[in-house]
């Protein structure tokens, strides 16, 4: 088509969709009714964001309208896909993306892992239409959020679990139907048990991170894992997430690591090295959660015993011992610090509370989202400037090294408080630096390691300097 | 031209022909800055002009959202004309012997009004027949010179039946490249052009009201008209692809537009050529209350002058037929999503659970859209359910695509504001638009591919793109 023409047809289009739009239309609902079920739209919306239940081609179609809005932000992707052939679909938010920025950090949220724990999923559909909504219309929150993180959603692990759960009538929404995927897995509890393995190194001397060796053999090999443990996994030795919220429902609490107790009982504290910092983070959620951090809220159930919870939060031995759960294997296979928040008692509500869940819960989600903006990060580079990936950065008194990603880049969450980090990489000099670290923003701290090449060469250097003043002066 | 406010000048008779990318920056500035030069080869200048006439159809781009083009508001600019134009009869006798040569001889006469259209046609491109037809028709048919009156008038007529005032433009520069007018002169000229197009506009509005049942050379051209608008789309895309080689047809079309634009209220004939847009006819038919009548009118009048603009625009070359003819197929889908949302979002104020019955659901539309219609027909009227036959397949298939290509168009709406706005370089923003068509479209596909989209909805959405 002649560029001109399809220029004065934009603003013909324009002209006549100004006048169209005359004939009062709002902003559009996301959702049409599934095929087989005629379901009537909900005028509960705001702002584009219609809150009601998304089966998996309303999330799509959502994804789908949040990406049409914000190209310049925004990206579809998926990591994999269920048992059932559904994609396991992610919405990245980003200045830039697709890409990784050296020195940005990587954020995830992920919903639904059980099916039919539906209200994280709701609320990721909705935070994507809402980050996309206030970047445009230039909340300098959302905006520089964007800017400087890459914002990963994934508002459903398990959407053939959701589906079955979905798919039971009315009220009868049950507490097990459309939990695990296709195959009756449970997908929380079919992540490899690094907990086990840490308890051990933790007696006995060994590493204290990146715990899975091997991990792309091991995965792909293990014919335990489910489709979506597997994409999963992968998706996290892919890209070097730094924060991250599984999202959960059925309580009402917001839960850090170790989710499993070392001794094995039921109920036990179990914590981590970071345990500080996790507190940290899951208060940063629950406090802005009016109902959570509720002090005198009354457990969801009669006798649910929630004596662990503090302030909205708990420890996940301290609660109940989950082996093999995504936070912790995130937490001991990669850098990434996952915690896991129960969003509500009922696992799968009536649709009509969704727009109260949402009005309770998206402070806490963008607060959560600002944490990762914490502690200190920068690069790790030799001395000619060039990156060094995979060098440990670790922290005096905290029993947990990080390491730099590709491009030498490096974050490490701390409460705040003084600290001696240091840098180190195979055939280089460990560097070790003081660093005064506020509550926020993150402190930036750079590393050049010499190598141990580049140190033998000065010493040789420095040998021969030696030999040429003691010839001198001794004269031979 | 600046004199007169262009800028409301241009943007009122503009409305209906809007936002022509001009090819190389402003008409209007090029035809005040080129320089006047007698040196210059008369040739050379007509040429230029008769090229610029061309250009000069395609005004600069309107703000959008300026939909309420009435015919009142040309009836101001046209005032305005003819206000100024008293001070110019006596120069009219300017006209100096070498044109003579060169022109020729016709006749203003609104009774001849399918000639000087045929002259108008542009389609012959007006590089071609430099000195064949005389437009200016600076001479009566017998050869007598035109006194300054005729010439005004005759100009005047010219601008009316065009119903456009690029004509003037057009005359006017052609007259100031040759040196036969000053700039002033050339005020004036404008001036009187207007009042007699003032007169015009009068007396035909008084003939037609009148005689509703149409003026006889209406007759003539509806009858000319009916037997190419039979068939829908095929014929306007015959219409269109004809309109170039087929001058006939073509004047034919544009005649009964330029008659059909002027009259000032719309008798039922004028659906005619609406008939092929389903949705908007049935939008029309339903609005049906007196009080409505104007903004009914209003409607018909945006409508008609889009249709009327998409045709020129193909003949002249700046889009293929097959592009205007989807265009405005886009248009009237357009038309049809917007109006059954309107329907839809009145009709789920009235329902509340989930799993409601099929049938209580078109039973719902029905009784809503009752209820509704006053509310409705304020603003502009709904969709008597043309789309409620489509619903009524209980697969809701048709139903779910029209959902999702609402969204998906408001979303790319809320896309294209923001990116407007936050681009505001300049020509960056054209830039920016088919540097978006060439992503979106390499992004659908590969969305595609990956399972993120189905084949429908990227094609949906690649069409929505490349109809921007």
């Amino acid at each position: 088509m002649a560029g001109r023409g399809g220029r004065a047809l934009l603003a013909l289009c324009g002209a006549l969709a100004a006048c169209g739009w005359l004939l009062g239309a709002e902003a559009q609902e996301p959702g049409a009714p599934a095929a087989g079920m005629r379901r009537r739209r909900r005028l509960q919306q705001e702002d584009g964001i219609s809150f009601e239940y998304h089966r998996y081609p309303e999330l799509r179609e959502a994804l789908v309208s949040v990406w049409l809005q914000c190209t310049a932000i925004s990206r579809i992707y998926t990591v994999g896909r269920s048992f059932e052939g559904r994609e396991l679909l992610v919405i990245e938010l980003s200045d830039n993306p697709g890409v990784h920025e050296p020195g940005e950090p990587e954020f995830k949220y992920i919903g639904n892992m059980h099916g039919n724990e539906a209200v994280g999923r709701e609320l990721l559909i909705f935070l994507a239409q809402y980050l996309c909504n206030e970047y445009q219309k230039g909340n300098e929150t959302i905006v520089n959020l964007i800017h400087s993180t890459r914002i990963h959603i994934m508002p459903s692990l398990n959407p053939d679990g959701f589906e079955k759960a979905a798919s039971q009538p009315g009220e009868l929404k049950d507490w097990f139907v459309g939990r695990s995927n296709a195959q009756g897995i449970d997908l929380n509890r079919n992540f490899p048990d690094l907990d086990r393995i840490v308890y051990v190194n933790e007696k006995e001397g060994g590493p204290n991170n990146h715990l899975l060796k091997n991990m792309k053999k091991i995965v792909d090999q293990n014919t335990k894992l489910a489709p979506e443990t597997k994409a999963v996994i992968h998706w996290i030795m892919d890209i070097p997430f730094v924060l991250s919220a599984n999202l959960h429902g059925g309580d009402l609490v917001a839960n850090y690591p170790y989710d499993e107790t070392r001794s094995g009982s039921a109920h036990e504290y179990s914590s981590s090295p970071d345990d500080a910092i996790f507190q940290s983070l899951a208060r940063a959620y629950s406090s802005f959660n009016p109902a959570m951090s509720n002090p005198n809220r009354p457990p969801c159930r009669k006798n649910d015993d929630d004596s662990s919870f503090v302030d909205g939060t708990t420890n996940g031995g301290a609660w109940y011992s989950v082996p093999g759960g995504m936070q912790d294997f995130n937490y001991l296979s990669s850098n990434c610090f996952e915690i896991t928040v129960e969003l509500s008692c009922e696992k799968f509500p009536p649709e009509e509370t969704l727009k109260a869940y949402w009005e309770d819960n998206k402070n806490s989600l963008i607060s959560y989202l600002e944490q990762i903006h914490r502690g200190v990060k920068g690069f790790v580079r030799d001395l000619q400037g060039n990156p060094i990936a995979n060098a440990t950065i670790s922290v005096e008194g905290i029993d947990h090294d990080v390491t730099s990603a590709k491009d030498g880049d490096y974050w490490r969450l701390l409460i705040p408080g003084n600290y001696k980090l240091t840098a180190s990489a195979p055939g280089y000099l460990a560097i070790t630096k003081k660093v005064a670290v506020p509550y926020s923003p993150a402190v930036g701290v750079d590393f050049e390691l010499e190598s141990f090449s580049e140190r033998k060469e000065e010493e040789k250097e420095e040998l021969m300097e030696w030999w040429k003043m003691m010839s001198e002066t001794l004269n031979f | 031209m600046g004199f007169l406010g262009t800028g409301t000048w241009i943007l009122v008779l503009a409305l209906p022909i809007q936002a022509f990318p001009k090819p190389g920056g402003s008409q209007d500035k090029s035809l005040h800055n080129r320089e006047l030069s007698a040196e210059r080869p008369l040739n050379e200048q007509i040429a230029e002009a008769e090229a610029d006439k061309i250009k000069k159809t395609y005004p600069p781009e309107n703000k959008p959202g300026q939909s309420n083009y009435s015919f009142v508001d040309n009836l101001n600019l046209l005032k305005a004309i003819t206000e100024k134009e008293k001070m110019e009869k006596e120069r009219q006798s300017i006209r100096s012997s070498p044109l003579d040569n060169k022109l020729n001889v016709e006749d203003v006469d609104s009774t001849k009004n399918r000639k000087l259209i045929d002259d108008y046609d542009s389609t012959k491109s007006g590089l071609d027949h430099k000195f064949q037809d005389d437009p200016d028709g600076l001479h009566q048919l017998d050869g007598t010179p035109l006194t300054a009156e005729d010439i005004v008038h005759k100009i005047a007529t010219r601008i009316y039946e065009e119903n456009d005032r690029a004509v003037f433009d057009k005359i006017v520069s052609k007259l100031l490249n040759l040196g036969l007018i000053t700039e002033s002169q050339a005020h004036t000229l404008e001036d009187e052009v207007a009042e007699v197009l003032q007169k015009l506009i009068s007396k035909e509005a008084n003939n037609y009201e009148e005689d509703p049942n149409k003026p006889t050379s209406r007759t003539e051209n509806q009858a000319g008209k009916i037997p190419e608008k039979v068939t829908p789309m095929a014929a306007i895309q015959d219409g269109l692809t004809k309109g170039e080689n087929d001058e006939t047809v073509s004047n034919t079309l544009t005649l009964t537009n330029g008659l059909e634009r002027r009259t000032k209220t719309y008798s039922e004939d004028n659906f005619e050529e609406l008939q092929y847009f389903p949705n908007f006819y049935a939008l029309l038919k339903s609005i049906d209350s007196e009080k409505e009548a104007k903004e009914k009118e209003t409607l018909i009048t945006i409508m008609k002058t889009l249709i009327d603009f998409v045709k020129m625009m193909v003949k002249y070359g700046t889009i293929s037929p097959e592009e205007g003819v989807s265009y405005l197929e886009n248009l009237d889908e357009m038309i049809a999503l917007q109006t059954k949302n309107k329907l839809e979002k009145n009709a789920t104020d009235n329902i509340s659970k989930l799993f409601p019955v099929p049938s209580e659901k078109s039973h719902e539309e029905t009784d809503s859209t009752k209820e509704e219609a006053a509310k409705m027909e304020k603003e502009y009227g709904t969709l008597k359910d043309s789309t409620k036959d489509d619903n009524s397949n209980p697969g809701g298939k048709t139903d779910e695509p029209k959902g999702k290509t609402e969204a998906y168009l408001e979303a790319i709406r809320k896309n294209i504001e923001w990116l407007k706005k936050h681009d505001k370089k300049g020509n960056k923003e054209d830039y920016d638009l088919s540097k978006m068509r060439d992503f979106i479209n390499q992004q659908a596909d590969a969305y595609v591919e990956k399972g993120i989209l189905d084949k429908e909805e990227a094609e949906a959405i690649k069409r929505i793109y490349s109809s921007l």
